[in-house]
């Protein structure tokens, strides 16, 4: 089991690139200019009392366009605050009807390669982490990370949602994406990553035998020449570099027997965060598997909330 | 106890009889770029139920000790994805994970929603698309003896979920399996996730779905029972020989609720009941090292 000490002694080998602001706010503006489309169709099944839920969709990046499950409280009438939940690498997006009653909205996305965001761009499982890994304009994470921020657009543009209070959660690749679209965003007001992936690439391909990382160890295997290109790719894309961007208050969450997401490279994400930030140290704990995980994200998300509402009201 | 009725056997027979008819046309290609220095991996198509072509990962180490490998068959979850996971057991034997139809490589015809499968035909016994899902799971284990690429001894089954129940079937209604671990096995058809206190919006899905769908058609209630009841781990349980560890969430309202899988246990003949604090997870971390150790022992490997 890793301890903290472990995780404090870690040094990772990941730097920023220098132009990598450069690099993103071309990818912002090209996605600006993209028209959002959103449609929203409401799905009476999975609603109830507390919850109305319909099937969202919105236009990301190269055209896709993106399917997300979105739950408004069905009491009130807001303007409500929304958590933005982003997926894990393989999962499908959960249907979150747990916050309607809270009051509180939730879009769950589908990321391109997803069940019902996958007619035009499917890489598969394993697949997506290596797919166009040869540039950094070819990469999938580009279009996925796309899609997470063409969230936050979502959001912004519902009349029952409050601006000032959009926050981020995820597991996983979901933590990862949390630190990312958090990173990229300044409306995002908080946010809970758990478990997250995609940190330190080149040390987690190296630390353990699990997929999703595993699969850059196969990349390797099979195209040793183009090494340096991938690595260098995946600067671009790691959430430790992101974190140095997060000015809002982050919580991440680790398993300290986490066997997919070592546990060194999420907190070298933590370490990098420049705002207001907790840490949770899970022991005897896996990847996504921690007991206490979701009741404490549940708390968090929800003492932000009320925490942001009394600053707005109050000034 | 309640003996099984005579319906239930014949929905069994008859589904095992189906998949007798139709021929097994097993496919097997060596795939090399997510092959390792330790195990080479194999993408496997093979025919179910109607015909439906299925897929599944196989994993098989290069050096066994064993004359006939032991194998473990990893049963798929309620998700769209089953990859290929790395545990240490793949490092001394055969490794199948397979999927359903419906599931991402086995939907060429089908694409599963999540939520939405579990309640896909069910109002129509003989097409509901989970009576298909656990035929599909018997097939994988003929796929798994059938094939020659390697020659498999002792197999078990594993899953957490739907992949927990579906590989409680797999022992139900194939003997020669020596061993089950299920974590939290969907109670699908279980009377308990199917009565109106049970229904309540406390539930989480997947077991939810079934709420859902009775909400919108509440004069279903009599084919939703029909449909799903053959499918209860419960009802499978007493005729299940191998032993079965089993691992259940104190805190689980969407796959396992504890009374249900208590009852589950005291049905089954040989079973080590582990209840954890968790939900869904199961046992998590803690139960991933005792499911290791303890399938290693029924399968024989040091």
């Amino acid at each position: 089991m890793a301890t903290k000490e472990d995780l404090e002694s870690f040094v990772t080998q990941v730097t920023r690139p220098d132009d990598f602001e450069e690099f993103w706010q071309g990818v912002m503006a090209e996605l600006a200019q993209a028209p959002l489309e959103p449609r929203v169709t409401p799905e009476p099944m999975r609603s109830n009392q507390s919850v109305q839920v319909s099937q969202a969709f919105y236009r990301s990046l190269d055209g896709l366009e993106i399917f997300a499950w979105y739950s408004v409280p069905a009491q009130g009438e807001g303007p409500f605050p929304a958590i933005l939940v982003l997926p894990g690498y393989k999962s499908d997006p959960g249907l979150r009807r747990d916050w309607g009653a809270k009051g509180v909205a939730v879009l769950s996305v589908a990321v391109r390669g997803k069940l019902r965001s996958n007619s035009q761009f499917n890489p598969g499982y394993p697949g997506l982490l290596t797919h166009g890994v040869e540039s950094r304009d070819t990469y999938s994470y580009r279009g996925v990370i796309a899609d997470c921020v063409r969230g936050v657009d979502f959001l912004l543009a519902r009349p029952e949602i409050d601006p000032d209070r959009i926050y981020v959660s995820g597991s996983s690749q979901g933590g990862g994406l949390a630190l990312i679209t958090a990173g990229l965003r300044p409306e995002v007001r908080g946010g809970v990553s758990g478990y997250p992936f995609l940190c330190c690439f080149p040390e987690s391909m190296k630390m353990l035998r699990s997929f999703p990382y595993d699969e850059l160890n196969c990349y390797a295997r099979a195209h040793s020449g183009r090494v340096p290109q991938m690595i260098e790719t995946l600067r671009y894309f790691d959430a430790v570099n992101f974190a140095l961007s997060i000015q809002c208050p982050m919580v991440v969450g680790i398993a300290l027997e986490d066997e997919v997401c070592p546990p060194e490279t999420s907190y070298a994400a933590y370490r990098n965060l420049a705002g207001p930030k907790e840490l949770w140290l899970f022991p005897n704990s896996g990847h996504g598997n921690a007991h206490d995980y979701p009741a404490k994200e549940a708390a968090w998300l929800d003492n932000q909330i009320k925490q942001d509402l009394t600053q707005k009201v109050h000034g | 106890m309640t003996p099984n009725t005579k319906e239930f056997e014949t929905f069994w027979d008859s589904l095992d009889q189906e998949l007798a008819s139709v021929p097994l046309d097993l496919v097997t290609e060596r795939d090399e770029f997510y092959s390792e220095p330790e195990w080479t991996v194999y993408r496997m198509t093979y025919s179910s139920l109607r015909g439906y072509r299925l897929f599944s990962w196989l994993s098989v180490p290069r050096q066994l000790a064993q004359s006939k490998a032991p194998a473990v068959i990893r049963m798929p979850d309620y998700a769209s994805v089953h990859d290929v996971i790395y545990t240490s057991l793949r490092h001394n034997s055969v490794l199948m994970n397979p999927t359903y139809r419906g599931q991402r490589l086995s939907d060429g015809s089908f694409q599963a929603q999540y939520p939405g499968l579990l309640t896909e035909g069910i109002d129509q016994p003989d097409n509901y698309v989970m009576r298909l899902a656990f035929g599909d799971a018997l097939r994988a284990v003929d796929a798994l003896l059938g094939q020659d690429i390697v020659e498999v001894g002792p197999w078990t089954a594993m899953g957490s979920g739907l992949g927990g129940s579906l590989a409680l079937a797999s022992a139900f209604r194939r003997s020669t399996c020596v061993g089950v671990a299920a974590d939290t096995p969907l109670a699908l058809g279980n009377p308990a996730v199917v009565n109106p206190e049970s229904m309540s919006e406390n539930m989480a899905y997947p077991l939810a779905e079934l709420g859902d769908y009775l909400r919108i058609y509440p004069h279903r209630s009599s084919k939703v029972v029909e449909s799903s009841s053959p499918l209860d781990p419960v009802k499978m349980a007493a005729e299940i020989e191998a032993p079965v560890l089993l691992a259940l969430g104190k805190r689980d309202r969407g796959q396992c609720p504890l009374p249900v899988g208590e009852e589950l246990a005291s049905r089954l003949p040989k079973c080590d009941l582990r209840v954890y604090d968790g939900a869904n997870e199961g046992g998590g971390h803690e139960h991933v090292a005792i499911r290791i150790a303890w399938l290693k022992e029924r399968l024989g490997i040091a």
